[in-house]
């Protein structure tokens, strides 16, 4: 009975949680903010023993929260995309972070976004999708969005 | 005779897990005698006090010079001007950190005469970034952000500026002032070398896939420039000898026509990574670095090498060897420890 009353309560719970609130940063950093599903991971991500680099993804914008971004498929560099955000920034990226702990297809995510993203990351960029055009964004801040 | 048994034990100083470089040593005296009046190499170096200075040395090690004698301050990057009476370089904070690649956008630009007399710095810290000089020495060709901007030192004002067709560092402008070359994003790789005309800004590959530290050969016609390709099927061993993972390959030194045409293995080695690429100015000759550990700055060591011997390979390099079977064994000159060798055969002495 005791187990019973747990779970109700912890149920109880679950549903009047408030979501956490969002990070600053995503509405503070960069020029847009976007949520957007992560539509495939093109390819594996090399080590980062030695060399930093930006590695490009194909997004499906699915709402615009501030700044001006295209509808249908955009392309974000991430940093250094085997690293959780919030450990991905250092002296070389800038500030970059967020709440995103592995970049996995399917996946939406709530980001800052700036551009160009050559502009802001002067390193190795991975662009598997060089052949087609579009503005590369830079990601700034990215946290998991619902679905 | 202290000099030459110096750099035969550098020569056969290898680490553990590797082979000492194999070269008969009457040729590499030979070699030695060749290059000892020819001009005069700069380079960097980590001194005794542990900061890095510049060093200006004859091509074979001998009358080694330091040049910068600075506690407080690290120098890199030397290079001479085209007629080798003046030298630039980047002076980096001694607390900043930096490594093998991205030195060229620390620090302030300082230019100094041949022999290190009256540095002058450039404006501030983080300006004239990998800077490389024009051909007549009174400009510099910048890589910024915004592109390649060619900046009168006189004046330091932008004079001109190009698109820099994603290359993000190691630029280095062709001696005839006709091409740039650098390291560059582009065709879905990083790490491409590059070569972009300097009047119409149209670009072409030279190397893709894990290329860097091109520079030119006298005649602007060839680039010479660093590569690790994939799948060497070397030695795990000499991997774990290195601390790296078994598949990650050896850095060799490869040579090409600026379209990329007619590349050829310079100098490989398995267990050693080789950086520094640098012709001699009557292109005879060819500096290179030499480490266990990628981007390994304060082990490297600078070699000498005849370009007509391409290709050299260095070592056992029984995976190496299967690949290239008709390549040399040397003759290779160690030199001296360092890093971004560069070579004059002007007075570098200072101005007239």
């Amino acid at each position: 009975m005791r187990t019973v009353v747990a779970l109700m309560w912890l149920g109880l719970a679950a549903c009047t949680t408030a979501p956490a609130p969002a990070d600053p940063e995503l509405s503070s950093l960069g020029k847009h903010e976007v949520t957007a599903e992560l539509l495939e991971i093109p390819g594996p991500f090399p080590a980062n023993d030695l060399y930093n680099y930006a590695f490009v993804f194909k997004y499906r914008v699915r709402q615009v929260h501030r700044g001006s971004v295209p509808p249908g498929e955009i392309f974000v560099g991430h940093y250094n995309p085997r690293k959780p955000r919030a450990a991905a920034a250092d002296e070389e990226s800038g500030t970059i972070g967020g709440r995103v702990g592995q970049f996995r297809a399917g996946d939406v995510h709530r980001m800052a976004l700036a551009e160009p993203l050559d502009h802001h990351w002067m390193g190795g960029i991975i662009d598997k999708y060089f052949e087609q055009k579009g503005t590369r964004y830079w990601a700034v801040w990215t946290n998991p969005a619902s679905r | 005779m202290r000099l030459f048994v110096w750099w035969t034990a550098l020569a056969l100083g290898a680490a553990p897990g590797t082979p000492p470089v194999a070269t008969p040593d009457r040729e590499a005296a030979a070699l030695q005698r060749e290059i000892a009046r020819n001009g005069w190499i700069v380079y960097s170096a980590i001194t005794e006090r542990g900061d890095w200075d510049l060093f200006r040395s004859r091509p074979d090690g001998s009358e080694r010079c330091n040049l910068t004698r600075t506690s407080d301050t690290h120098e890199l990057g030397g290079r001479f001007s085209p007629d080798g009476r003046r030298i630039l370089f980047r002076r980096i904070g001694k607390d900043t950190k930096f490594n093998h690649d991205r030195w060229g956008a620390l620090g302030q630009l300082v230019i100094a005469n041949g022999d290190g007399t009256n540095p002058v710095a450039q404006g501030v810290a983080g300006d004239y970034p990998w800077a490389s000089w024009s051909p007549d020495g009174a400009q510099v060709a910048c890589l910024t952000r915004n592109g390649i901007e060619i900046r009168d030192l006189a004046s330091g004002r932008v004079v001109r500026s190009l698109d820099r067709r994603g290359i993000y560092q190691q630029l280095f402008w062709s001696p005839n002032g006709r091409w740039f070359t650098g390291t560059a994003n582009t065709y879905g790789e990083n790490w491409t070398v590059i070569r972009i005309h300097a009047e119409t800004g149209e670009a072409n590959p030279v190397h893709k896939f894990q290329n860097c530290t091109p520079d030119w050969s006298p005649d602007s016609k060839r680039i010479i420039f660093s590569s690790r390709p994939a799948n060497q099927g070397d030695d795990e061993g000499l991997s774990q000898a290195a601390g790296q993972k078994p598949d990650y390959g050896w850095t060799q030194l490869l040579i090409a026509d600026g379209d990329g045409a007619n590349r050829m293995l310079v100098y490989g080695e398995d267990g050693r990574h080789i950086y520094g690429g640098a012709l001699s100015p009557d292109g005879k000759y060819v500096l290179f670095t030499r480490a266990a550990r990628d981007g390994g700055m304060g082990e490297a060591t600078i070699h000498v090498m005849r370009l007509r011997d391409a290709p050299v390979v260095g070592g056992v390099s029984a995976a190496l060897r299967k690949r290239y079977p008709q390549a040399k064994r040397g003759p290779v000159v160690a030199v001296a420890t360092g890093w971004e060798p560069h070579w004059s055969n002007g007075p570098a002495a200072g101005p007239k």
